[in-house]
């Protein structure tokens, strides 16, 4: 450890006048060098020298985590949304998703079957609801979710990307009893997105911007604010009918009307995202109008992006 | 005395006035028989005449017997290749006369091989004499001819042929193998679908007809359509398991020991003792594996005694069986079965397609559904999903046939698929080699598979191990001196296993949707049937 060894610059003898103000130490140079030189010579390792690797140690690991605290802020800064931010969102659900998942599912999906709780979402390949994968990303947070892709046989073959885009097998979905909600998306010739809960209970749920409201429900429990809602809402039926139905006309006229409101408040529905943000960045992007959108879009869609649940959504489109 | 005279000569009258009258009558009789000779003579002659005149003669008949006297060089064309671009053409074609029509100078033959027909026509005209026609009309239905014709397009399609757009102007007809004019059934009353006739009073063949007189009933469109796709099914299963890496094993069906309980095998007497028929080839399939043949599988007869009369039991059927030795978990096995039929479906959807809608015109049914990879549920979710719909059983009960049934509705309509696993089954309700499921001792890990709500596969891991093994058989009161050969067979190391096997028969009879495995099965046996 040649960086630690410095010969004295000066020789041990000089005579200092030393204030008394101030606390008496021993010389730290001159009884050093005899000891370092005796440990060298045992072939052993200084306990100071060990406790000053440990410090440094310690000083890089606090500069790394300093470090990614800073990142994780600097995404904040560009998301305006701290509540819902990536960092903060797998803590909380790590916390308390095993504690009160369960009986949140209980509440919003009806009494425990007893066995597993299956959503089964049937979208057609060439359409897909990239919404919907950012709403499992988020439900996949928040609950212990058993995600599975099944081709149905009314078509003949789909994209790989396409079998892959609810992420990698869980490496425990030989048991089923083990998850609280299943993810079940079928690629399937229908005409428009389906979701089918409970055939004896609920009619089929029809339309993508419904399902999105379906599962977005099952994320944030408890009442909304009734305006906020309606507005949300709102958004989201101008980006499915609009923005991936509408002509070039409609989707301009959309786009400035999301740069204004966009002007006026960070998300879309107020000061935090709501369901209208999710769908409507995925309209924007599906419709390949993202690169020449107006300049408050573009921020809006990286902070949307910034959220870190985008990714295997826009992973189809490629 | 006098009483009996006058009797006498009563009936002496009464018999002369009888031979009077009885004179008569023959003398009646007498010249309408001649009357009849002369017209015959006539006729005959008439025919004679005619037969000097006709200049067809060696264009039709009834050649003798072939007893492969000749070896022609002559080349005979498929029906099926009879299209546009063989129009002008002057060919020969073997077929069975399936109709025949005369109209006046004219005569309409639908010539049938397998399941493609043509229409062919005798005319008279410089070709075909007036004899000839009647001749071709005379021919009784199933008759197989060869004929000689030219190809003619058609400007309206024969909507009541497979080859639409042409027919086959025949200008020789010679008739192979005569059959009988009187048939036990009519083909086209063989192929009317179920309800359709009723109203115009049209017969319809009831299935111990069809079976009785299976040569001709097999001989139907539908019945050639069914035969194919089930030899494609075979094919695939075959096709699929040799490229996963599977090996064909061949394993007997004469057994000492029943193979799975006692209660339902047949017993066959075997020289001075008796043996059984094959239930399954479970245990074979299990040495093999024990043999290190790693992945097997086997298609041959399988043999169950059980009286059951339903539209789904058969004493004799063609099992599909599989048995794989696995890695880590027994859902490897489940994979490498569920894909190995999905193959079989997919196969079956494309290549298939025209025996599908063969058999659909008699027997209507939605096309089948199946979901890649396949669906796995578990049996409490099974169970949960009946409780919802009103079902009221037990954790661990087994299903009933008809909780089947409705649970292949339900799955249906939430998933949309035909085909799917059940998987854990409680291990009350199976057999003692089933492995228990290593967490909840009262599962087990096994599963059925399931098309269209009826169970055409029951499968599990196995238990590989001789100890558990014997501990398994104790619990079910199984006498372990009956199966100890079965047992020892896991005493010198067996790789962890499971597998399942399939009925032929019914897997061909839910995929096409029909409603009676004999429909499936070329000559049934059941308990009631051992002919043909």
């Amino acid at each position: 450890m040649p960086m630690y060894q410095v010969k004295p610059t000066s020789g041990g003898d000089i005579k200092i006048d030393l204030p008394t103000c101030m606390y008496k130490l021993p010389n730290v140079h001159a009884s050093r060098s005899d000891f370092g030189e005796h440990a060298h010579q045992n072939g052993e390792v200084d306990p100071a020298m060990q406790a000053l690797e440990a410090r440094q140690d310690e000083i890089m690991r606090r500069l790394y985590e300093l470090k990614a605290a800073v990142e994780g802020i600097a995404k904040t800064v560009t998301t305006p949304d701290a509540d819902l931010d990536a960092t903060t969102i797998p803590q909380q659900g790590s916390a308390s998703t095993v504690l009160t998942g369960t009986s949140d599912l209980d509440s919003l999906l009806g009494k425990d079957p007893g066995a597993l709780r299956d959503l089964v979402i049937n979208a057609h390949p060439s359409r897909p609801p990239l919404s919907l994968l950012v709403l499992h990303s988020l439900l996949c947070q928040r609950y212990r979710v058993l995600s599975t892709v099944h081709v149905h046989s009314s078509i003949p073959a789909v994209a790989p990307p396409l079998l892959t885009c609810l992420g990698p097998r869980h490496s425990h979905s030989y048991a089923r009893q083990h998850f609280q909600l299943g993810f079940t998306l079928i690629w399937k010739d229908v005409p428009k997105t389906q979701m089918k809960f409970s055939v004896q209970t609920m009619c089929p749920v029809e339309g993508e911007g419904n399902v999105a409201r379906f599962l977005f429900g099952l994320l944030s429990p408890g009442p909304r604010e009734a305006a906020a809602a309606t507005l949300s809402d709102a958004w989201v039926d101008t980006a499915l009918f609009q923005l991936s139905e509408g002509g070039a006309k409609e989707r301009a006229a959309v786009l400035r009307a999301l740069n204004a409101a966009l002007g006026r408040s960070p998300w879309l529905a107020g000061a935090e995202l709501s369901l209208a943000d999710i769908v409507c960045a995925c309209c924007v992007r599906q419709s390949g109008s993202a690169p020449s959108a107006p300049p408050n879009v573009q921020r809006w869609l990286k902070s949307c992006e910034n959220l870190g649940h985008f990714g295997q959504a826009y992973a189809l489109m490629h | 005395m006098t009483n009996e005279e006058i009797k006498g000569a009563a009936a002496e009258e009464d018999q002369q006035a009888q031979s009077k009258k009885a004179l008569k009558k023959q003398q009646k009789e007498a010249e309408k028989a001649a009357k009849k000779a002369e017209k015959q003579a006539k006729l005959a002659a008439e025919q004679h005449g005619v037969d000097e005149e006709d200049f067809a003669q060696d264009r039709y008949g009834i050649p003798p017997m072939v007893q492969s006297q000749d070896n022609l060089d002559r080349v005979l064309v498929r029906v099926q290749e009879l299209t546009p671009q063989k129009a002008e053409q002057l060919i020969w074609v073997r077929a069975r006369v399936h109709t025949s029509r005369a109209k006046g100078k004219q005569c309409f033959l639908v010539l049938r091989q397998q399941q493609f027909n043509v229409q062919g026509l005798v005319a008279v005209g410089d070709r075909a004499s007036k004899q000839m026609v009647k001749f071709a009309a005379n021919i009784p239905k199933e008759s197989i001819v060869d004929v000689e014709g030219v190809v003619r397009k058609v400007e309206q399609k024969i909507e009541s042929c497979s080859q639409q757009d042409v027919e086959l102007h025949i200008e020789r007809i010679f008739v192979v193998s005569q059959a009988e004019p009187r048939l036990p059934l009519q083909l086209e009353d063989a192929v009317r679908p179920e309800g359709e006739g009723d109203e115009e009073g049209r017969a319809t063949v009831n299935q111990d007809t069809r079976l009785d007189n299976r040569v001709i009933d097999l001989r139907t469109t539908t019945s050639q359509a069914v035969f194919r796709l089930q030899s494609g099914v075979c094919q695939l299963f075959r096709d699929t398991l040799t490229n996963k890496g599977f090996v064909e094993i061949q394993t007997p069906k004469i057994i000492s020991a029943a193979s799975e309980g006692g209660a339902n095998v047949f017993t066959v007497s075997y020289f001075k003792t008796s043996a059984y028929l094959a239930q399954s080839p479970q245990l074979y399939k299990q040495m093999c594996i024990c043999a290190d043949f790693d992945k097997v599988f086997c298609v041959g007869p399988v043999f169950r005694a059980e009286d059951s009369n339903t539209h789904r039991h058969l004493t004799e059927f063609v099992g599909l069986d599989i048995e794989m030795a696995f890695n880590y978990h027994y859902h490897e096995v489940i994979e490498s079965i569920t894909d190995t039929m999905v193959q079989i479906f997919k196969g079956l959807r494309d290549r298939f397609q025209t025996e599908i809608q063969t058999v659909n015109k008699q027997f209507p049914s939605e096309p089948f559904k199946f979901l890649e990879p396949t669906l796995r549920l578990e049996y409490t979710e099974g169970v949960a999903m009946l409780r919802a719909a009103g079902v009221e059983m037990g954790d661990e009960d087994d299903l009933s046939t008809p909780n089947e049934k409705l649970l292949g509705r339900l799955v249906k309509e939430k998933y949309d698929t035909d085909f799917y696993v059940l998987d854990k089954y409680p291990l009350a309700v199976r057999p003692f080699y089933t492995m228990p499921d290593p967490i909840n001792p009262r599962y087990s890990n096994s599963y059925d598979m399931f098309m269209r709500g009826e169970e055409i596969l029951s499968g599990a891991q196995r238990v590989h191990d001789a100890q558990l093994l014997t501990e398994r058989a104790v619990y079910h009161n199984i006498d372990l001196e009956k199966i100890k050969g079965y047992i020892d067979s896991f005493r010198y190391g067996a790789p962890p296993h499971g597998g399942g096997g399939i009925g032929l028969e019914r897997v061909t009879m839910l995929y096409l949707g029909l409603h009676n495995v004999r429909q499936t099965s070329m000559f049934p046996r059941d308990p009631k049937r051992l002919t043909p």
